[in-house]
């Protein structure tokens, strides 16, 4: 008994070393603070090494991996109602600026219109860009058809846009 | 492809999924269709630049976390397999002598209350407790009575009327607490507290320095609701050496017709 728990020590902590980082980017993009993506990382691999025995090895490992992570997730938001903090970077007009700077801009630009996204919309962004799951898995993680994850990646991208634009229009004028 | 097949393939194209067929298609389509090719556009330009959003970096101590939060998860289940404690074991092992059986349980508890008891009276019978428990009583009896008289002597009626209510619990109040209650009958500004003082003094109607008072307090008293109590008192204690204080009264001129009444009438009773 204690070989076999000595042993899920070890597997967790490959699992941890692998995928810590994805899961501390998806916490940080759901709830823009580092610290409790920090905290809910560990609260992921706490949950997996309870909830072990409710691993299915015939499904995909990240969508039971982010099912959890939602949960922790969830929990969170529910216990401390963190709201997003959105960049506060200045971004003035680029005339002049050479391109590296341009290019830093965009990406601020880009993650203010991320975290103003509603969350189910940046969840799914999140999902298949940052984390690079497939729509199958997340049509897992989420519980909905694949065809639905797809209409709801485009539907997110296209508002992305708008905000995109929005905020690139506010800062241009 | 009409437009909708597009937007649905969209998500595929980013990720490189779409197969060549479907591809050829939405090409053609954006030949046709300029709204749809603009809209691809952006989109996908949106979708490529969310691509160039740097990963975060979490914290060089997650992993010193993460080795002490295992740690201490596995030390936990370790505590669990390792089976019970010696307190508990201790404890299920007392458990086992309690009888499951609710007569056999009643028994136990019956036998125990009959030692108890047995204890209890050796112990009290060899003490010699009893001139302790005395002298304690006598401390408290002297405590009460002092408490009673430093009520009686306070400012505030609602005290003096608690020094009254203290007085009572003396089994045997000594003379300078009834003196007290005496000279609160004679003088205190409260009629309430004159006739609780009053009613205190009853218990102790035998003793003669009590009778005495009570005589001479007929004189004394201005107010008819003490006056009538102080006359049932002394008819009721059967003083008839209030006959002569009693005839004043009655003939005094001012008084209540009522107070006058009950006094002819307690000197019908007293005779």
């Amino acid at each position: 008994m204690k070989e076999v728990r000595e042993g899920e020590l070890a597997s967790m902590a490959v699992l941890f070393e692998r995928h810590h980082r994805p899961l501390f980017n998806y916490f940080v993009h759901m709830n823009g603070n580092r610290e409790l993506s920090e905290d809910l990382v560990q609260d992921v691999f706490v949950r997996m090494m309870k909830y072990r025995n409710s691993y299915r090895p015939d499904k995909p490992f990240a969508a039971w991996m982010y099912q959890i992570a939602r949960n922790a997730q969830n929990d969170a938001m529910q216990k401390r109602k963190y709201e997003v903090e959105l960049g506060h970077a200045d971004i003035s007009s680029s005339h002049g600026m050479d391109d590296k700077l341009k290019h830093e801009q965009e990406i601020e630009l880009l993650r203010q219109a991320m975290a103003r996204l509603p969350l189910e919309k940046r969840e799914l962004l999140v999902l298949s860009r940052f984390q690079n799951l497939k729509y199958e898995e997340i049509g897992a993680i989420l519980g909905i058809e694949v065809g639905a994850v797809k209409v709801r990646v485009y539907r997110a991208v296209r508002e992305l846009g708008q905000i995109f634009n929005e905020l690139a229009g506010e800062k241009a004028s | 492809m009409n437009c909708d097949d597009v937007r649905e393939q969209l998500p595929d194209f980013w990720t490189g999924a779409l197969d060549e067929s479907a591809r050829i298609g939405m090409q053609a389509h954006f030949a046709e269709c300029s709204a749809c090719r603009a809209e691809a556009e952006t989109l996908s330009a949106i979708w490529q630049r969310l691509g160039a959003i740097p990963e975060e970096r979490p914290s060089r101590t997650m992993r010193a976390r993460f080795d002490a939060t295992m740690e201490a998860y596995v030390q936990g289940l370790r505590q669990a397999a390792r089976g019970p404690s010696t307190r508990e074991k201790l404890d299920k092992w007392l458990a086992g002598w309690w009888p499951r059986e609710p007569v056999f349980q009643f028994g136990f508890a019956v036998v125990f209350l009959g030692i108890g008891l047995l204890v209890g009276f050796a112990l009290t019978q060899h003490s010699g407790s009893d001139g302790e428990v005395a002298r304690l009583r006598e401390e408290v009896g002297r405590t009460r009575q002092l408490v009673a008289l430093s009520l009686l002597q306070q400012q505030s009626a609602s005290e003096r009327l608690k020094g009254v209510d203290w007085s009572y619990r003396l089994s045997n109040p000594n003379p300078q607490v009834l003196a007290a209650l005496v000279h609160t009958v004679n003088y205190d500004q409260n009629v309430n507290v004159r006739l609780a003082a009053l009613d205190a003094l009853h218990p102790s109607a035998t003793n003669e320095m009590v009778r005495e008072s009570l005589v001479k307090s007929l004189e004394k008293q201005s107010s008819p609701l003490v006056q009538i109590a102080l006359i049932d008192m002394l008819v009721e204690i059967r003083e008839k050496e209030a006959a002569n204080g009693l005839k004043q009264l009655a003939q005094e001129a001012g008084l209540n017709t009522e107070v006058r009444d009950r006094a002819d009438w307690a000197l019908k009773q007293l005779q």
